[in-house]
C-alpha cells in the first residue's frame, strides 16, 4: 500500500513523458509488461513463512557445480595452446563447445535476474527460447568452424588477430 | 593584591565570554523524509544543522538531537545505542550500517545524507518494511532440530572445535544492512533469501547437534533461494558487526556441490 502510491505518481509521469519519446521506443514499452505484485512484497499473512521454489537438483547444486566446473576447465584450455603452440584438434573442439556452454549458462543468469518469470511471466520464457534458439545456432556455427577451418576455433582468432 | 585580583577576574570573565561567542560547529544532515499521511507527496531530502561541539560522537546522537529539538516528525528506529539490537539500520552516506555505530564525519563542509535501506518499501521516513525479511527467516526454521534427545535426558552435547565453527555466525543480529547492499536481492527479493538470512542457513546447517540438515539443504536446491548470490561480497563489505556473510553462502554452495 505504502509504495503503490509512490508509483502511481511515477506512472503518471512515465505517461505524459512517453509523447516525446520515439514511437518504436513507446510501442516496445507497451509491449512489456509486468505482472501485478503483492503489496509489500508479503504473500499470506505476516507469520507465514516465505516458500521456497520447488526443490530441483538440475536447477539449483548440479547447476552450480557444472557452471563452475565449466569454469575451471576453460582456463587450461585457453592458456595451454598459447603457451605451448600444439596441434588444434580435439581441445579446439572442446574449448568451442565449453565456451558456448559457458556463454549459455551466463546469459541464463542473466535473464533469471533481469527478466524474471515473478514478473515478465511469458516475456521470461521468450528469452529463454531466444537464448536456446541462440545457442543451436551457434552450436551449428560451431560446428562449421569445427569441421571447415584448418585451425579451428584459435585459428580464427589468430587471423582476427592479425587482421 | 587585590588589583592583580581583580585583573584575574576580568581575564576570566573575558574567556568566558570568548566561549560563548563561539561560533556554533554545524554539521548539516540531509535525510529522507516520506509520510504515508500525504502519500500524494514525492519523498524528499530535509537539511538539519547539527552543532557537533553540543552532539554525541554517533549518527544516532544526531537524529535523536534532531527528533528532540527541531522535527519531532522525524521517525526511525532505535533501541540499544550500542549495536546489538539492529533497529538502527540505515543508509548513511552511501553505506548501510547502524547510526548507533556510526562515528558522524567531523567535516563540516561536507553534508552526510541519511536514506532508509535501499530497494526496501518504506513505512515512514527511515523505516523500512522488513516483513518480508523476517518472513524469509522465518522459512529457514532456525532453531534446533533433532530426531533423538540425549539419552541422559540433559543438554546436547557439544565439542570446543565444534562450537568454534558458529563464531562468527551467531554474531547477526539481522539488521538487514547486508540483504539491502545486496543486488540480487534488490532484483530479487520476493525469492532469493539474501546474505544475511543465507549466513544463518548456515549457521544450523553447521551446527553439530542439529539432525536436520538434509531438509536444510532440500529447501535452498532451486534457482532462486540460494543461487541468485554471484558473489558481488557487498555484503561482507557492508556489515556494521564484522561478519562475513558471502564466505558463509560460499560455505554453502561448497557443501551442496558433490553431494
Amino acid at each position: 500500500m505504502l509504495a503503490r502510491t509512490q508509483l502511481s505518481s511515477s506512472g503518471l509521469k512515465m505517461m505524459k513523458s512517453q509523447f516525446t519519446r520515439p514511437m518504436a521506443v513507446s510501442s516496445l514499452r507497451r509491449c512489456i509488461t509486468t505482472l501485478p505484485q503483492p503489496a509489500g512484497g508479503v504473500i499470506g499473512t505476516v507469520n507465514d513463512a516465505y516458500i521456497a521454489p520447488p526443490a530441483s537438483k538440475t536447477h539449483g547444486s548440479l547447476h552450480w557445480t557444472t557452471e563452475r566446473l565449466v569454469s575451471v576447465g576453460l582456463v587450461p584450455l585457453t592458456f595451454v595452446p598459447l603457451v605451448t603452440g600444439v596441434e588444434y584438434g580435439i581441445a579446439d573442439s572442446i574449448l568451442a563447445a565449453l565456451l558456448l556452454v559457458h556463454s549459455h549458462i551466463g546469459f541464463g543468469a542473466c535473464i533469471a535476474d533481469y527478466i524474471p518469470a515473478r514478473t515478465y511471466g511469458s516475456l521470461h520464457n521468450y528469452a529463454m527460447y531466444l537464448l536456446s534458439f541462440g545457442g543451436l545456432v551457434s552450436a551449428y556455427g560451431i560446428y562449421e568452424i569445427e569441421s571447415r577451418e584448418k585451425e579451428g576455433l584459435i585459428g580464427i582468432i589468430k587471423k582476427l588477430w592479425t587482421a | 593584591m587585590f588589583r592583580s585580583r581583580l585583573l584575574g577576574l576580568t581575564k576570566t570573565f573575558a574567556r568566558s565570554m570568548a566561549t560563548e561567542t563561539k561560533a556554533p560547529n554545524l554539521k548539516t544532515f540531509k535525510i529522507y523524509r516520506w509520510s504515508p499521511d500525504t502519500p500524494d507527496e514525492q519523498p524528499k531530502m530535509v537539511e538539519y544543522k547539527v552543532d557537533l561541539d553540543n552532539c554525541g560522537p554517533m549518527v544516532l546522537d544526531a537524529i535523536l538531537k534532531i527528533k528532540n529539538e527541531q522535527d519531532s516528525s522525524l521517525t526511525f528506529r532505535r533501541s540499544c545505542r550500542e549495536g546489538i539490537c539492529g533497529s538502527c539500520a540505515m543508509n548513511i552516506g552511501g553505506k548501510n550500517t547502524l547510526a548507533c555505530l556510526c562515528k558522524i564525519d567531523k567535516d563540516t563542509s561536507s553534508e552526510t545524507k541519511i536514506y532508509p535501506l535501499p530497494h526496501m518499501y518504506v513505512v515512514r521516513d527511515l523505516v523500512p518494511d522488513l516483513t518480508h525479511f523476517y518472513k524469509q527467516y522465518k522459512s529457514i526454521q532456525p532453531y534446533l532440530q533433532r530426531d533423538t534427545v540425549p539419552e541422559d535426558g540433559k543438554e546436547n552435547l557439544q565439542s570446543i572445535e565444534d562450537r568454534k565453527k558458529l563464531d562468527g555466525l551467531y554474531e547477526c543480529i539481522l539488521c538487514a544492512c547486508c540483504s539491502t547492499s545486496c543486488p540480487s536481492y534488490w532484483w530479487n527479493q520476493q525469492e532469493y533469501l539474501g546474505p544475511a538470512v543465507l549466513m544463518q542457513a548456515y549457521r544450523w546447517l553447521i551446527d553439530s547437534r542439529d539432525q536436520a540438515s538434509s531438509t536444510r539443504k532440500e529447501m535452498l536446491e532451486n534457482s532462486m533461494s540460494l543461487y541468485r548470490c554471484h558473489t558481488i561480497m557487498n555484503c561482507s563489505n557492508t556489515c556494521p558487526k564484522g561478519l562475513n556473510p558471502g564466505r558463509a553462502i560460499a560455505e554453502i554452495k561448497k557443501s551442496m556441490s558433490f553431494a
